[in-house]
């Protein structure tokens, strides 16, 4: 008897580790700002992201060159004169749900989190704090968030004849498609 | 009008003309089809992958930007955001893949884990896997 606890106990921790961290490949990123002359809208796909639940940490690493635009020329001028991704290839966020325990990880539902973290873009960190939503779905967790950003605070330089036509601030979407971790 | 005037108005409009059309070519020049352009390599996912884990450095140097035609086994199928279709390649390693973006999807439903397809795209580089956008299917073996 005393070992069937034990086994039962051992059995519970594995497999609350085992549900604790998802994590996906398949992330989307994607960022608009409306021009008078036309939208600027790239697009990214293939965002990895891990989320432990535990914790509430997250993270989340996309390459600049994989946010794709529908015209050839605005994604060369994004990767060569704005985001210089030859020399900055990655982007980076590392943070944190505030808000852990309004979120039932156990009940489906969306919940609302507040997310605070650092945000490298450019080779340039700088502090966010973002409201968003989690999804408790069947078999994974759906999180998205809308926030903005400027581009000056990541020494992102916009030529003067362009600056004026542009907003100051760019309109950023997040949706993430996790799964648990299936440890090995 | 004396005739040398007509002739530099002439060629001043000319050039104005071709300026103009040249910068709207410029603007609205699509991606290249990725299904017709002459690929820059023809490799295994498996041998892609482990030359960015191997050497990233030199990896992204040799083949970031270029058109590559790449034969692999479908590890996954995931439909992502806004009309894309995202397959995973199998490599020799677990945790990494070749991640081959599609854009717009075709159908998910042609495809089945398991099936050895060809494919051409525009590699971005690496993250924790190999990333390919602008994909295009070249060839099925089932």
């Amino acid at each position: 008897m005393k070992r069937l606890l034990l086994f039962a106990f051992l059995f519970n921790i594995v497999l609350a580790v085992n549900a604790q961290k998802y994590m996906t490949k398949n992330g989307y990123i994607g960022f608009f700002s409306h021009t008078p002359l036309e939208d600027i809208k790239g697009d990214n796909n293939q965002v990895a992201g891990v989320l432990d639940i535990s914790t509430g940490e997250m993270v989340f690493q996309a390459l600049i060159k994989s946010f794709h635009f529908d015209r050839a020329l605005m994604e060369e001028h994004f990767n060569e004169n704005y985001m210089e991704s030859d020399k900055f290839p990655k982007s980076l966020f590392k943070g944190k749900i505030t808000n852990l325990s309004s979120v039932d990880f156990s009940k489906p539902g969306t919940y609302d989190v507040t997310v605070e973290g650092d945000l490298t873009i450019h080779d340039v960190t700088n502090k966010i704090s973002t409201k968003g939503t989690i999804e408790v779905v069947n078999g994974g967790l759906n999180a998205s968030s809308k926030f903005k950003i400027t581009p000056e605070d990541y020494k992102i330089n916009i030529p003067g004849i362009v600056r004026d036509k542009i907003d100051k601030t760019l309109e950023v979407t997040v949706n993430m498609k996790y799964t648990p971790l299936a440890s090995k | 009008m004396k005739f040398q005037v007509k002739v530099a108005l002439f060629v001043v409009l000319a050039i104005a003309i071709s300026g103009i059309l040249y910068a709207l070519y410029m603007f609205n020049m699509k991606h290249p089809d990725t299904a017709s352009a002459k690929p820059d390599f023809v490799i295994t996912s498996t041998i892609l992958q482990k030359e960015f884990e191997d050497n990233e450095k030199e990896a992204s140097a040799k083949f970031i930007n270029k058109i590559l035609e790449v034969t692999g086994i479908i590890n996954s199928i995931t439909p992502a955001d806004s009309n894309h279709l995202n397959i995973s390649l199998k490599t020799g390693s677990d945790l990494s893949s070749v991640i081959c973006t599609f854009s717009p999807r075709p159908d998910a439903s042609k495809f089945y884990t398991g099936e050895e397809i060809t494919l051409r795209g525009e590699c971005s580089g690496f993250l924790m896997d190999v990333l390919l956008n602008n994909c295009s299917i070249i060839s099925e073996r089932k």
